[in-house]
């Protein structure tokens, strides 16, 4: 019982982690179709603006999270006028993109270390403690980060499905010039996906860097190359799907982690998406997409 | 207007693609094997023998991910196989290394051709999430294995050697033949021959019906299935055609530096070469080539203020994939036939509103 609830908890910590990582990325690829391979950077970013406006400008700990909202979208806008803007209209920028993103997070990733250095810190905007549970600590910012994915997901949901702005996305993400052609004013929803990513990712970062994992420039990289996997079991662009296979994934991550070897989660986890990928080519819940041409 | 005096320019233009191929070859080779009696300084010479494992893999990924259009990340993976399976081998048989060289070799284009089968279904970023999959499959696994496969005295070496990867498995003896001095300039050669081999491999493909599938294949994979190519057969076959030189690079570089180890998987490596296919031009014959010496230089000049390093190689990568999609080939070419001003000419291009 003791080990059920251990490996319960941890799952559910890591799956709220996953979770977090996966949402700002799937919804950039179920709008825009762009694979953002700078998502572990952006995610970092969010962690230091919170850190830096805490520690550097001794603002309270509230703070940090308008401050990495901030940061996120300021980022979203840089991405945007540097990169998007420029490749958006190319036949192939579903590569493209994945090009120019890899390249984006090699130089943020270098600034973040010339900047902060490469040492861990300490996320100050956290809630420590939790709950006892039969012996077991349930700490409260595992309980923030599941709420706040949560909330993300059916907030997005919400504005995709529901609002004026919302429509005007998934106008565009159906048919561009379709769009373009009906008055939807293609280039500025791109600017504002992107700054939508940027802003969840930042968020993320936070929650991310307040719960198991110390702050530093690669503090992304490994939920983002996990969120990967678990979008395309998902289906790239399925934001709920991708919330649930999170937490199914970790608790199945931490189980294998427990019985087999600490190892060998990872491993299981990616021979899975290999799998699942090559038996569904769109992930379990993807939607088959016509190809643009 | 035909003109009585044909310009150099209107000459090589006649020429057909393949002649063209051979003079640049030529170009590059003669270059290549006078390098050494310029400034033989073992600096120089090792820095030109990675140069040479790079433009070795990178011209093989060209033909996957350029010619064929398939956006495989896998190729470092495949580069393992190769290497691993050679140090293994030798380590564990005893036997020489020239010989497991061709055994990797022969495992890369195996394990390579299943990476194929395993992408047919998928698409674009799919086809990268899973290829990626592989390379950090491949890398975990190696990094975390740490049951003990025999002992030297008290000492626990892993079967894969684990994250110091594997050493103490012999070399290509140019040592005790040449002795030290000559042993490197023999390894130059080996390279320089292990590259110009592959290239006039991935030559062939390109120039012959095999590139015409794969080229049909990227370019309208609809149309070209109604014209008869069979897609499974030929995606499988581009994978398993670049596994052979990738792999046996892979050994060679195990043979060279007489060790191997899972960083090769890091991604920054994974970028480097990217940044390379890149800049060279994604798809060109002498691309890989061109972006593998272009980035060399530019890192060998951003060592001095290396902190800048890979900031610089992440921005040349982007004004790249954003403003020079062709790469420094493609603007070659358009200099070559349209003169200086194509590039102002590409540039207001890039600004005028396009029909997407």
């Amino acid at each position: 019982m003791e080990s059920f609830l251990q490996i319960v908890f941890s799952g559910l910590t890591l799956g709220a982690m996953y979770a977090l990582s996966a949402v700002g990325l799937t919804l950039l690829w179920g709008v825009v179709g762009m694979l953002n391979m700078s998502q572990g950077v952006m995610l970092a970013i969010g962690g230091y603006a919170s850190y830096s406006a805490i520690t550097y400008l001794g603002l309270p700990w509230p703070f940090g999270l308008p401050a990495a909202i901030l940061g996120g979208f300021v980022t979203g806008v840089v991405f945007y006028y540097v990169i998007v803007r420029w490749m958006y209209r190319s036949p192939t920028f579903e590569v493209g993109i994945i090009i120019a993103t890899v390249g984006a997070a090699i130089v943020l990733e270098s600034l973040m270390i010339r900047i902060f250095s490469g040492y861990p810190l300490d996320q100050p905007f956290s809630l420590p403690g939790g709950f006892r549970i039969g012996g077991i600590l349930l700490p409260y910012q595992t309980l923030v980060n599941l709420f706040i994915a949560g909330l993300m997901t059916v907030g997005l949901g919400w504005v995709l499905r529901r609002t004026r702005f919302g429509r005007a996305i998934r106008a565009t993400a159906q048919h561009r010039d379709a769009a373009q052609l009906l008055g939807v004013p293609v280039a500025k929803i791109y600017l504002q996906v992107m700054v939508m990513a940027g802003i969840i990712a930042a968020i993320s970062g936070v929650m991310l860097t307040a719960s198991v994992a110390n702050l530093s420039p690669y503090v992304g990289t490994n939920p983002m190359l996990k969120a990967f996997f678990i979008c395309a079991i998902a289906g790239l662009g399925n934001i709920p799907a991708a919330v649930g296979a999170s937490l199914v994934l970790a608790l199945l991550e931490g189980a294998i982690q427990y019985s087999v070897g600490g190892s060998y989660g990872f491993p299981a986890m990616l021979a899975l998406a290999i799998l699942v990928l090559i038996w569904r080519p769109y992930g379990l819940f993807g939607e088959r997409t016509v190809e643009r041409s | 207007m035909y003109s009585r005096v044909i310009s150099f320019r209107d000459h090589v233009n006649r020429m057909a693609p393949s002649r063209r191929d051979v003079w640049i070859g030529l170009f590059f080779l003669v270059i290549a094997i006078a390098l050494p009696f310029i400034d033989n300084s073992r600096s120089l010479l090792s820095t030109v023998i990675l140069l040479f494992i790079w433009a070795s893999i990178v011209t093989q990924w060209n033909l996957i991910f350029g010619v064929a259009g398939i956006f495989s990340l896998a190729q470092m993976a495949v580069f393992c196989i190769g290497g691993y399976t050679a140090a293994m081998l030798s380590l564990y048989f005893g036997w020489s290394l020239w010989f497991t060289s061709i055994l990797g070799a022969f495992m890369a284009v195996f394990v390579s051709a299943i990476i194929g089968a395993a992408t047919i279904r998928l698409r674009g970023a799919y086809v990268a999430l899973l290829t990626l999959g592989v390379a950090v499959v491949m890398q975990v696994m190696i990094m975390s294995d740490s049951n003990c496969f025999y002992y030297e005295g008290v000492t626990c070496y892993n079967f894969t050697g684990g994250p110091r990867g594997l050493s103490s498995f012999g070399d290509f003896g140019f040592r005790d033949w040449l002795g030290y001095k000559v042993s490197l300039l023999a390894k130059y050669y080996l390279a320089l021959l292990l590259l110009v081999l592959g290239t006039i491999f991935v030559l062939f493909i390109i120039r012959g019906p095999f590139g015409y599938a794969f080229r049909a294949l990227r370019d309208n994979d609809t149309n070209a299935r109604s014209q008869g190519i069979n897609r499974v057969k030929y995606q499988i076959l581009v994978f398993a055609l670049s596994g052979f030189f990738t792999g046996l690079s892979g050994a060679f570089y195990a043979g060279h530096y007489k060790t191997i180890g899972p960083t090769m998987l890091d991604f920054p490596v994974l970028l480097l070469l990217l940044a390379m296919m890149v800049i060279g031009g994604l798809g060109r014959p002498w691309g890989p080539l061109l972006g593998c010496i272009l980035l060399m230089v530019i890192d060998d000049f951003l060592k001095i203020y290396a902190e800048w390093r890979y900031v610089g190689m992440g921005a040349i990568t982007i004004f790249f994939i954003i403003l020079l999609r062709q790469g420094v080939v493609g603007l070659i070419e358009g200099i070559w036939n349209r003169g200086p001003e194509f590039v102002f000419e590409s540039v207001r291009h890039w600004n005028r509103p396009r029909p997407s």
